[in-house]
């Protein structure tokens, strides 16, 4: 008997009873304001955030978070693959770079904020916090996916004669398109957050800019509305790469 | 059939390993070899014998500890240079994310070559994968993979045509129908071939002559096929392929 298309339903009901209990413990909380004022109903929530100008308003806001977060991830993610495939080249620089990307992500993000402000500018640093959030991922990624490759399999390259160059275009950067789709989902979140914290250091627009004015003029409901607008968006984009991710396995792993 | 491909010539061949510091081992102690240009040769011996490693050497993935090997008048590292080696292994090693047809395709991109897909279809067919040649590596058995392997092996018309093992991973029956086709197949060129085998059936049905390695690494016997080409698979049930199936295994055991 096969089971499989009963154990895919049983899973879609298992998320959907689950999510409506999320929906339904959020809506009890707020309205028993158990948690305080801090903690709306999830009815009041939506009530703001579907209201149609604040809907337009965090559109816009929502629009230029996500421009900056994929600014970053195309900048950081492009720089850590460039990295990794020198370092993969030129052994030698290996022990060095290494240690200097464990250095830029150790830093925590909030300490380099000042410093991408006199660098980038205002409006440039949640793309450049970004950037920096995915470039280790991208990196770690990128190097262990270059090695990827089976010893059967470079044994192969030797003995026909391909040189570094040939071997990196035809085996090891194509055997390592799954070890970069993996390290683009932990990315793509990476980038939305931040994105966000960079908003903070005085952006002139976005969510992050939003979440922070919202909660300081305490504006809770418009906060939350801010937040589930910034989660839906990072979740979105976080199943995406996991769809591609699906999908590159499926077409370049073993 | 012609005859061609190049000579290969082994002078007072040594090679030893070092695993660990202040250990070695001496994989090939003394080997005098001297394979004429169009020859098939096999090469069987027990386990640990220096097999692979003498072929590894030929195919310049291991350097001599001290002798020569030469292919054609040249080193083997030249060859491999020069494209001018076909190689395959136990393992298949097919690159996953491409066709039978793609996978072909790369001696001649790794050689910086046009395609010549009219000989990379004719040694498709050749091998019996008619029909397969957008089929992806799992989607193939053992045995078709191998084919497959071998075709890649003699798209650059190597001048000399290195085996290790190639049937290994497959059951008995697939590699009897292997051994057949292979002999086959190399009737229609006939290029210099080196063979290592486990199996003194396969050696037998495939050579001109084979040579028994004893540990650690030198030649014991040599031994000349008496049997005319084309070999059929008649050949495998008369009572003197047996006797001589039967008097090399002995000389195999310790």
């Amino acid at each position: 008997m096969d089971r499989t298309p009963n154990r895919s339903a049983a899973n879609f009901a298992y998320a959907a009873v689950g999510l409506l209990a999320f929906f339904a413990a959020w809506q009890w909380v707020g309205k028993s304001g158990v948690a305080g004022p801090a903690l709306p109903a999830l009815s009041d929530v939506a009530t703001t955030l579907f209201d149609s100008a604040t809907l337009s308003s965090l559109t816009r806001s929502a629009r230029y978070t996500l421009a900056s977060a994929a600014k970053g991830l195309f900048f950081g993610g492009t720089l850590a693959v460039l990295l990794a495939v020198v370092m993969h080249l030129l052994p030698p620089l290996r022990p060095g770079l290494d240690r200097l990307a464990v250095l830029v992500n150790a830093t925590p993000p909030i300490a380099v904020g000042p410093i991408l402000i006199v660098v980038f500018s205002r409006d440039q640093t949640p793309a450049a916090l970004a950037g920096i959030q995915v470039f280790f991922l991208f990196y770690i990624a990128a190097s262990s996916g270059l090695t990827a490759a089976s010893p059967a399999l470079r044994r192969v390259m030797t003995g026909f004669g391909a040189n570094a160059w040939k071997r990196l275009v035809h085996l090891e950067l194509p055997a390592a398109l799954p070890h970069l789709a993996n390290g683009l989902k932990g990315a793509v979140s990476a980038s939305f957050l931040g994105a966000i914290l960079g908003e903070w250091f005085g952006a002139p627009k976005g969510l992050g800019l939003v979440i922070l004015n919202a909660m300081q003029n305490f504006q809770i409901r418009l906060m939350w509305a801010a937040v589930v607008v910034a989660a839906v968006m990072s979740l979105t984009a976080f199943l995406a790469a996991a769809g591609l991710e699906r999908f590159v396995t499926r077409r370049f792993a073993r | 059939m012609s005859s061609s491909g190049a000579s290969i010539e082994i002078h007072d061949l040594r090679k030893s390993f070092v695993p660990r510091r202040g250990v070695t081992v001496e994989a090939i102690r003394h080997i005098d070899l001297t394979v004429p240009a169009g020859e098939f040769l096999a090469i069987v011996g027990p386990s640990g014998c220096g097999k692979s490693t003498l072929l590894h050497l030929v195919a310049g993935l291991e350097k001599p500890s001290s002798g020569t090997v030469r292919i054609g008048g040249a080193a083997p590292e030249e060859l491999v240079r020069r494209h001018r080696l076909g190689v395959a292994f136990q393992d298949p090693a097919l690159l996953p994310w491409l066709s039978v047809r793609a996978n072909l395709g790369l001696p001649f991109k790794l050689a910086g070559l046009p395609v010549n897909q009219k000989r990379v279809l004719g040694l498709i067919d050749l091998v019996g994968l008619a029909g397969f040649e957008l089929a992806r590596p799992n989607q193939l058995s053992g045995g078709m993979l191998q084919r497959a392997a071998i075709a890649r092996s003699l798209c650059l018309e190597p001048d000399v045509l290195l085996l290790d093992e190639p049937f290994g991973a497959l059951d008995a029956v697939t590699r009897r129908r292997l051994n057949i086709e292979l002999e086959r197949i190399w009737r229609d060129r006939a290029i210099t071939t080196l063979l290592v085998t486990h199996s003194v059936e396969e050696a037998l049905f495939l050579s001109d002559r084979t040579i028994v390695m004893e540990r650690p690494g030198a030649i014991a016997q040599v031994v000349q096929t008496p049997f005319p080409r084309p070999r059929t698979p008649e050949l495998l049930r008369r009572e003197d392929f047996h006797q001589l199936t039967d008097q090399i295994t002995l000389w195999l055991e310790p």
